[in-house]
């Protein structure tokens, strides 16, 4: 076990340095910071001196091994939009998407498994046809379609839910959060529903495949056969048995929501780290950019070696050699 | 029973959440479509951050209102003795929102640090500049290396720093915290969801009306669009054309709107092997397009033609500038005595997301001139890719806006018509590579013309050269900027003439 972390930790720094290599290739097609940030009026040498005190115009290899070099003493480098430093800026925003990506995925949990339940039992009632026709509905629609359409019905018809923003957030020195002000729950229900919708199909589909096979197993039918009571047969021999891929699943899922809630995130004017990310690419901050990257890179990276961990915990059948 | 008390705790919590209040009165809340970028006056020159800047900070001199006179602010009075100085008389009893006095050596700091490229966006300006004469507490010289007429003209957009606080605080948290003279202290910035102003009551010019602004950057336009219906915000700013309808319509909602000072233009090159190079081929691209039928199709009604480049209260508009008219039939004619009966083939780049429908204006444009037989490429990008090809000068015909801050041809000329020099610092943006020694040489004698009357007509005779006898540019349309706001509020907004929000000036 212990040469299999080792192992898949070495792949992972392998995998950063892939990730660090292919941003800074594309970057050289991104667009040119330095015409901004020389100003409007700037003369074709007032923008040379800007290149040379960024360092851009120095070859592409240099700039990659400062870059490495930097990084690996922690410091990514300064934004150029905002001349503060790139990590800093990413982790202030990281509260915020790491709330809407829990409460994201804590609903597709609760909904996608008891709906995925709920389906099983009683595959062809014509509520269970709803459900799945819905479910397809969520695997197929855009984010950024439901956002805007949850908009228009809650927030422009209904007016009972405000349509951007975080509301009311109380910070508690290293953590702004924004759980604890009603403002701030109500903020977060239309933007939480959007980011999980995929999910939560993703997962129904997946709980009700599981659970209509165990159903059909033996040992369901002798659970049934000994008088136990439908809690205990579904929820204790049953669903324990789906829920090993179930939870896979949703872990997987739960780094790429929250490296990638940019389009919720912009829908909503959500100030999370998508959000800025967006804003970044549209400024060609390259700092930005390559930082958010690379920390994506890392949370998913060690998600992914977390659930292997998990999996091999949760069944000790399963050898990694 | 107890499932009775659970359903009858729930039901009371979201009642609880539905019911939060609105803000208090005198205060207001604003969404608009860009975020700033810093806190620091000088690291961005575009209209979008000095906005922000302007509620935090004074320049010497200021623009006032819908009308965008230039009066006094920081400075009481100017005088300009000699072609390379420029003298202010400073205000006097004004101070910093942390207290310390405003002086000369305030001014002084603040326009040696326009020349530094790690805090300047304004290189241009700083560059200009060769000394600040401190005469006295109050009194300050700026001298510039070369004759800059519209030097002045410039002074709202150079905002004045603390010294002593600027040296003293570490870099970020100058970038993060303003300390300026204006009408507003900064109270929150919290990036991505708000910055919130608190009414400066020392203000020189008398504390504004507004005691507390929040403004809300929302870049989607639809979610801001949702903002302002559900009454979330009371002012909105940019509203695309394609929600004009929706709001006009909307009973609490009202509309406001002024001409835009930015013109839309194409430009093209005149490389003498290129078809182009030829006037009567310029002209037959200029007839051959409707403009008439974009503004009533892709802007919806929300622009107005342009003859020209400048907008009428800049220095160098020309009233007597007239369009050419749509003539598909003659542009056909003239494209046959030029020797292009079947027409040629042309690149045509944009931005598609910089201007109002700056796409779908490049596709009708290619629609027009393929009914005269010129068949268009078109290569519409990013702005982050598409500026840097116009600062390279590589392209061939492309779609581009312009308004001038200072309300002076001069320079925005020399950036974008003057052939492409990078030894003297001209042509930066003239991204076709446009060169034509006469017109050169006619801009270059206006450098050194300071009295305004002949400015404005030596600055006149060059546009007329450019639009009328050379057609450097094919003008297309001055945008419009819209707002809406809502309407039993008592907000009384004017908007200005570069889109800045100055809350000063809002009253309710």
């Amino acid at each position: 076990m212990l040469t299999y972390i080792i192992r898949r930790l070495l792949q992972g720094v392998i995998v950063l340095l892939a990730v660090s290599l292919i941003c800074f290739v594309i970057f050289r097609y991104m667009g040119d910071p330095v015409l901004t940030l020389a100003g409007r009026y700037a003369t074709q040498e007032q923008i040379q001196e800007v290149r040379e005190s960024l360092g851009l115009d120095q070859p592409t290899y240099v700039q990659y091994v400062r870059f490495l070099w930097n990084a690996a003493h922690g410091n990514f480098g300064k934004s150029y939009v905002s001349r503060l430093p790139a990590l800093g800026l990413i982790l202030e925003r990281f509260p915020a998407t790491f709330e809407l990506a829990t409460c994201a995925i804590l609903i597709s949990l609760v909904f996608g498994v008891g709906l995925g339940v709920v389906v099983a039992l009683r595959p062809y009632a014509w509520h269970s046809r709803a459900i799945m026709a819905g479910s397809l509905g969520g695997i197929s629609m855009p984010t950024f379609l439901t956002g805007i359409l949850l908009i228009m019905i809650f927030a422009v018809y209904v007016g009972i839910l405000p349509p951007f923003g975080r509301g009311k957030t109380v910070d508690l020195g290293f953590w702004r959060t924004g759980l604890l002000t009603a403002d701030g729950i109500r903020h977060l229900i239309l933007p939480a529903i959007t980011l999980s919708t995929y999910q939560l199909a993703v997962l129904l589909r997946l709980t009700r495949a599981g659970m209509r096979e165990v159903l059909a197993e033996e040992y369901i039918k002798t659970a049934w056969a000994k008088g136990l009571s439908p809690v205990t047969v579904i929820v204790k021999h049953a669903l324990r048995n789906v829920l090993i891929p179930v939870v896979t699943m949703a872990g997987l899922q739960f780094g790429e929501l929250i490296a990638f809630a940019i389009v919720t995130e912009t829908i909503f004017q959500w100030p999370g780290m998508g959000n800025l990310l967006l804003t970044s690419i549209y400024e060609t901050d390259q700092p930005v950019i390559v930082t958010y990257i690379m920390l994506a890179s890392v949370i998913i990276i060690s998600i992914n070696i977390l659930v292997d961990i998990f999996y091999a915990v949760l069944n000790p059948k399963i050898r990694y050699d | 029973m107890k499932k009775f008390a659970w359903v009858a705790a729930i039901a009371l919590m979201l009642v609880a959440l539905l019911a939060v209040g609105p803000a208090a009165a005198k205060s207001l809340v604003v969404a608009v479509d860009s975020p700033p970028r810093m806190m620091n006056p000088h690291g961005d020159d575009s209209d979008a951050g000095l906005s922000y800047m302007a509620n935090f900070f004074d320049g010497l001199l200021q623009r006032k209102g819908a009308g965008g006179k230039l009066v006094p602010a920081l400075a009481v009075k100017w005088e300009h003795p000699d072609a390379l100085s420029w003298k202010f008389y400073l205000r006097k009893g004004v101070t910093f929102h942390n207290g310390n006095p405003f002086t000369a050596a305030d001014v002084k700091f603040s326009f040696e640090r326009l020349g530094n490229p790690e805090v300047s966006e304004f290189l241009n300006t700083g560059k200009q500049i060769s000394a600040v004469e401190v005469l006295d507490d109050h009194t300050v010289v700026i001298k510039t290396s070369e004759p800059i007429p519209w030097f002045a003209n410039n002074m709202h957009q150079i905002f004045i720093m603390d010294k002593e606080s600027t040296e003293a605080r570490d870099s970020g948290e100058v970038q993060n915290r303003p300390i300026g003279t204006g009408a507003y202290k900064l109270e929150e910035w919290v990036k991505g969801s708000y910055v919130r102003l608190v009414a400066n009551e020392d203000y020189w010019e008398g504390a504004p009306a507004i005691k507390n602004v929040e403004i809300r950057p929302i870049t989607e336009a639809s979610t801001r669009f949702a903002a302002l219906v559900s009454g979330q915000a009371e002012i909105v700013t940019g509203v695309p054309v394609e929600l004009y309808e929706p709001v006009v319509n909307n009973a609490k909602l009202e509309v406001v709107s002024r001409p835009a000072r930015r013109s839309i233009f194409l430009a093209l090159g005149n490389k003498a092997e290129d078809p182009w190079s030829d006037i009567r081929v310029r002209k037959a691209m200029y007839m051959a397009i409707n403009e008439e039928e974009i503004i009533e199709k892709v802007m919806r009604g929300h622009a107005t033609p342009a003859a020209q480049i400048p907008d009428p209260p800049t220095i160098g508009y020309n009233a007597d500038l007239k369009r050419l008219s749509y003539d598909p039939d003659m542009a056909k004619k003239l494209l046959t005595e030029a020797g292009y009966p079947n027409g040629f083939e042309v690149t045509l780049t944009g931005p598609n997301d910089r201007y109002v429908q700056d796409e779908k204006i490049c596709e009708a444009v290619a629609k027009y001139l393929a009914k005269v037989g010129i068949k268009v490429n078109l290569d519409v990008k990013p702005k982050s890719i598409f500026f840097p090809e116009v600062a390279d000068g590589v392209l061939d015909f492309y779609l581009i806006g312009w308004f001038d801050g200072t309300y002076d041809m001069g320079r925005t000329y020399f950036k974008i018509a003057h052939s492409r020099d990078a030894e003297k610092g001209f042509g930066g943006l003239n991204g076709a590579a446009y060169s034509n020694a006469e017109l050169d040489k006619l801009l270059e004698s206006t450098a050194k013309i300071l009295d305004t009357e002949k400015r404005k007509e030596t600055l006149q005779r060059l546009n007329k050269m450019a639009m009328d006898e050379q057609i450097v540019w094919i003008p297309l349309h001055y945008q419009e900027d819209l707002y809406a706001i809502q309407k039993n509020k008592g907000i009384s907004f004017d908007p200005r003439p570069d889109r800045w929000m100055v809350y000063k000036e809002i009253s309710k």
